[in-house]
């Protein structure tokens, strides 16, 4: 037990604003020196918040340029936010950044997570843990209160994601809570993931190859420590409103039918709903109860998020409607509600109801057809082994799919000894696990994430060839040629951006999903899911490229993220557009401090800078290399045949720059706009560097020839 | 376990009317109403999780006809007392020595009854679910429940009636 009181924390000599929500220290362990020692949390806030701005302050501060993943310099920074742990609803969730090892190129990256381990982690007394340079041999560290021990773990390595799980239950007790990696990241690959309770992963960053790169397989805690929110009249008024009405009672539901929506297909199993984490109050996770094992003839549940439904059935996209993008107060509704299938009643007399449920048909992508079982053991192959479901089933599956269907395996089994077959659980199966343990050349090579293979394979002939099968339900059936790779900016998937995958949106929102990518560093759509008040959709739709009301909810978007990465909530769950101050009014009841929304969006821009500034030092980050990776992708057609014009998308650009107060030119951000937010040390820092522009005396607008796209000369072709 | 009788207590209802989503709110509520924090020994409501088939069991006091753990207790009706009108078992945290033989007593493994740390730091004290006799309405953890998959024994009618539990002033 630690000897410790809550009033030992609030009245730390520290933590000189009395501050809730914190524990005070967040642990440095160093893998190489085998040392620990602690960093004060309160040097960092209420500035930074918690979460992912105080990962983004450390990693700025910490972490050289041209660190890469697999460095022993590569600092794994994970943090939980204020909320976690004192009982508002979705605080359980927590952050970690790194450099991250799936995109390409490889860059600084960033997560979420749910599970119990962060708040576990906060009752021993910790706000986060810092992770750096390399062991060994393989280790896991153990973390009891005050006890902090980095152990063997050779007994561990090799085992999968839920081997390991149970094996630390069994050996220090249920309660300890873990996170760990599976095969996939003790062999580096790099679309591994980190997996902890509930099947919730840091999956897109690649972060689960840093860990093996480290020889870390785990981190279990257990804390018997309190926390306790400055505001528990708040707290209750929080659990009451935050996405009123609150959820019905949830029963387990005999299912008789499962795929995309407006597609699905019969078969039968059951089905309930579970939290991610602790504390939360919209269950929007699916439990699939006694579904097939990867691994034995055992019936397991498994807990699956969105992407999963495409693994059972993906022969049309996502369909969508103008309300899920561009919604009114009258119908407007936390997507956890759609997930959880607790969607209200739509409110018929919202005067623009009629748009708001408009629907987008999705395309006919004709990728795989329907099998359940097939689906449940592709999602338990990605749990087991820890790897990115998003990669496998939107970037490697499709791409399989589509090179078979236009003949470009011809003579090429791919290192597998079954057919080369989507369709195939035998073929998927031997794919994967190969890649996963670095099986022979196409194992290996696999293993280096799709754009990494395909580049590997050749990219002219496996990216940018022509894929026949796609057709717009949106244009009478007419068929849209889709490249073989779904590859977006930074070697990350296509995700929301109107072709491919989810497709079928509208331009100024597969333009703003698409700005809000290229500056980011992996696919940011896990948690930068781009919304704005129908209000404005009529000016958008009329001028896509310069509404800045679309630049405006970009920018509301982006922050949003970084808030609910730090004060500690979820995607599904906020921003409410209509309740502005809601992430304020979190952090206030669990700190006593009094946030406003004004100071949180500053704190917001000052992560965000931060990140920008480690982009730009660390990685060589400037406007060309954004637009030329985003570019191929704006280059596909989307459902209405459209593809982006040059000109027009380098002014968008040009607006958010503005608006975010970085130069034309180079996309670096300006000195005023770094001490706008406080950060005239950063500005000193990019100075020294030669990497802080000077204001241009006029207008700069010399935007060059677009981007060389192979895919767009193979479409003009006869 | 011997088959004995029970005073009204909390129940975990079956998944087909609400499967616990592993949340753990209850306990989270428990804590905070009794003593304003939270923690893992400080609630009167365990979660026993599911790390990897996510399937929960609500883990609290059944509120013992022969009380057990009442029994045990050496500061009896100074610290472990007895409502006769509610037949519900409780802790009277200012007469607790934190001997920890009403825990040791719990005839359920693992032992529906924790012990915390004083806040004096002295010491410790024993913490049980006691319905909240001292909240008006429902125990917290029903009333905050989101899912509404607990209720009491005695009374599931209000739990099979459909009420949201996380609209105000709904129980």
């Amino acid at each position: 037990m630690p000897n410790y009181t809550l009033d030992d924390i609030i009245n730390s000599p520290a933590n000189t604003g009395h501050l809730h929500g914190y524990s005070g220290k967040i642990i440095r362990v160093d893998l190489t020196t085998r040392e620990v020692s602690f960093l004060d949390t309160y040097q960092y806030v209420p500035e930074y918040v918690g979460g992912r701005m105080i990962a983004n302050r450390i990693f700025f501060d910490e972490v050289p340029p041209d660190t890469g993943a697999f460095d022993e310099a590569n600092e794994f920074i994970y943090m939980t936010g204020p909320t976690t742990g004192v009982g508002i609803p979705a605080g359980g969730r927590s952050a970690a950044c790194a450099v991250g090892a799936a995109m390409s190129p490889e860059q600084y990256a960033w997560g979420n997570i749910g599970g119990w381990f962060a708040t576990e982690l906060k009752y021993a007394s910790y706000d986060g843990l810092i992770i750096q340079g390399k062991a060994d041999e393989p280790v896991h560290i153990k973390i009891e209160d005050d006890s902090i021990e980095i152990l063997p773990a050779d007994d561990l390595w090799g085992l999968r994601v839920h081997q390991t799980q149970a094996a630390l239950e069994e050996r220090y007790g249920h309660e300890f809570k873990s996170m760990v990696i599976g095969p996939a990241g003790e062999n580096l690959v790099r679309i591994a993931s980190i997996t902890t309770g509930n099947d919730c992963v840091f999956a897109k960053g690649g972060f689960g190859a840093v860990w093996g790169s480290k020889k870390l397989k785990a981190i279990t805690v257990r804390g018997h420590g309190v926390l306790a929110p400055a505001d528990l009249e708040k707290l209750e008024y929080l659990r009451f409103n935050m996405n009123n009405p609150g959820m019905r009672p949830s029963p387990v539901l005999h299912m008789t039918q499962i795929g995309v929506p407006g597609g699905e297909f019969p078969v039968e199993y059951d089905r309930g709903n579970v939290a991610c984490s602790p504390g939360c109050n919209q269950h929007c996770n699916a439990l699939l109860m006694d579904g097939r094992s990867a691994f034995s003839d055992e019936r397991v549940n498994h807990i699956e998020k969105c992407v999963s439904i495409c693994t059972f059935d993906y022969r049309s996209d996502i369909p969508t409607t103008v309300g899920m993008f561009w919604p009114t107060k009258e119908n407007y509704c936390a997507p956890c509600k759609l997930l959880s299938r607790e969607f209200p009643e739509p409110d018929f007399s919202d005067p623009h109801f009629q748009e708001q449920a408009k629907p987008l048909a999705p395309d006919i992508l004709n990728f795989w057809g329907p099998d359940y079982d097939r689906g449940t053991i592709v999602n338990d192959l990605c749990n087991e082994y820890g790897i990115d479901k998003w990669e496998v089933i939107i970037f490697m599956m499709p791409w399989l799919a589509m090179c078979k269907e236009e003949g470009l395996f011809d003579g090429m089994d791919l290192g597998c000894a079954e057919p080369i077959d989507v369709e195939s659980e035998a073929f998927l199966r031997e794919f994967i696990t190969n890649l996963v343990y670095r099986r022979g050349e196409f194992g290996d090579l696999f293993a280096e994430g799709m754009a990494r293979a395909i580049r590997g394979l050749g990219y002219e002939k496996f990216s940018e060839s022509i894929y026949h099968g796609r057709y717009s339900q949106m244009l009478g059936g007419k068929r849209i040629d889709l490249p073989v790779s779904l590859e977006a900016a930074w070697g990350q998937s296509v995700h929301w951006q109107g072709r491919g995958f989810e497709g079928a949106i509208e331009k100024p929102t597969w333009l703003a999903m698409s700005l809000i990518n290229m500056v980011s560093t992996r696919d940011a759509q896990t948690v930068e899911h781009f919304h704005c008040k129908h209000d404005f959709h009529e000016a958008a739709m009329a001028d896509p490229y310069h509404c800045p009301h679309v630049i405006d909810a970009i920018i509301h978007t982006q922050n949003a993220a970084e808030i609910k990465d730090s004060v500690m909530s979820c995607e599904w769950q906020s921003p409410d557009l209509w309740w502005p101050t809601m992430e304020a009014e979190m952090y206030a009841a669990a700190t006593g401090y009094p946030m406003t929304e004004e100071e949180l969006n500053d704190a917001a821009c000052r992560s965000k800078l931060l990140f920008r500034a480690t982009l730009i030092r660390n990685h060589g980050r400037c406007r060309r290399q954004e637009m030329e990776s985003i570019w191929r992708i704006l280059s596909v057609p989307d459902s209405l045949d459209e593809v982006a014009d040059w000109q027009s998308w380098n002014e968008m650009v040009d607006l958010y720059y503005e608006a975010r107060g970085w130069d034309l030119e180079t996309g670096w951000p300006y000195r005023e706009t770094y001490e706008r937010y406080g950060l005239a040390d950063v500005a000193d820092e990019m100075e020294r560097l030669g990497l802080l522009p000077e204001r241009p005396q006029e207008r700069w607008c010399d935007y060059g020839d677009e981007p060389f796209v192979l895919f767009a000369q193979n479409r003009e072709r006869p | 376990m011997e088959s004995r009788g029970y005073a009204n207590h909390v129940v975990q209802y079956a998944p087909d009317y609400s499967l616990c989503a592993g949340c753990e709110t209850c306990a989270i509520m428990c804590g905070l109403t009794h003593f304003g924090v939270t923690g893992p020994h400080v609630s009167g409501v365990h979660v026993d999780l599911g790390t990897r088939d996510c399937i929960h069991t609500i883990q609290v006091c059944q509120q013992c006809l022969d009380r057990p753990c009442y029994e045990a207790c050496p500061k009896k009706d100074e610290a472990m007392c007895f409502d006769a009108g509610t037949g519900v078992t409780y802790v009277r945290q200012e007469g607790c020595i934190g001997c920890g033989k009403c825990m040791r007593a719990c005839t359920f493994t693992p032992s529906r009854i924790t012990l915390r740390r004083a806040e004096s730091r002295k010491g410790w004290r024993a913490v049980k679910c006691d319905l909240c006799r001292e909240r008006e309405g429902m125990p917290a953890c029903i009333t905050y429940c989101p899912v509404r998959c607990i209720g009491l024994s005695e009374d599931s009618v209000e739990a099979a009636s459909g009420i949201h539990p996380a609209e105000p002033n709904a129980l």
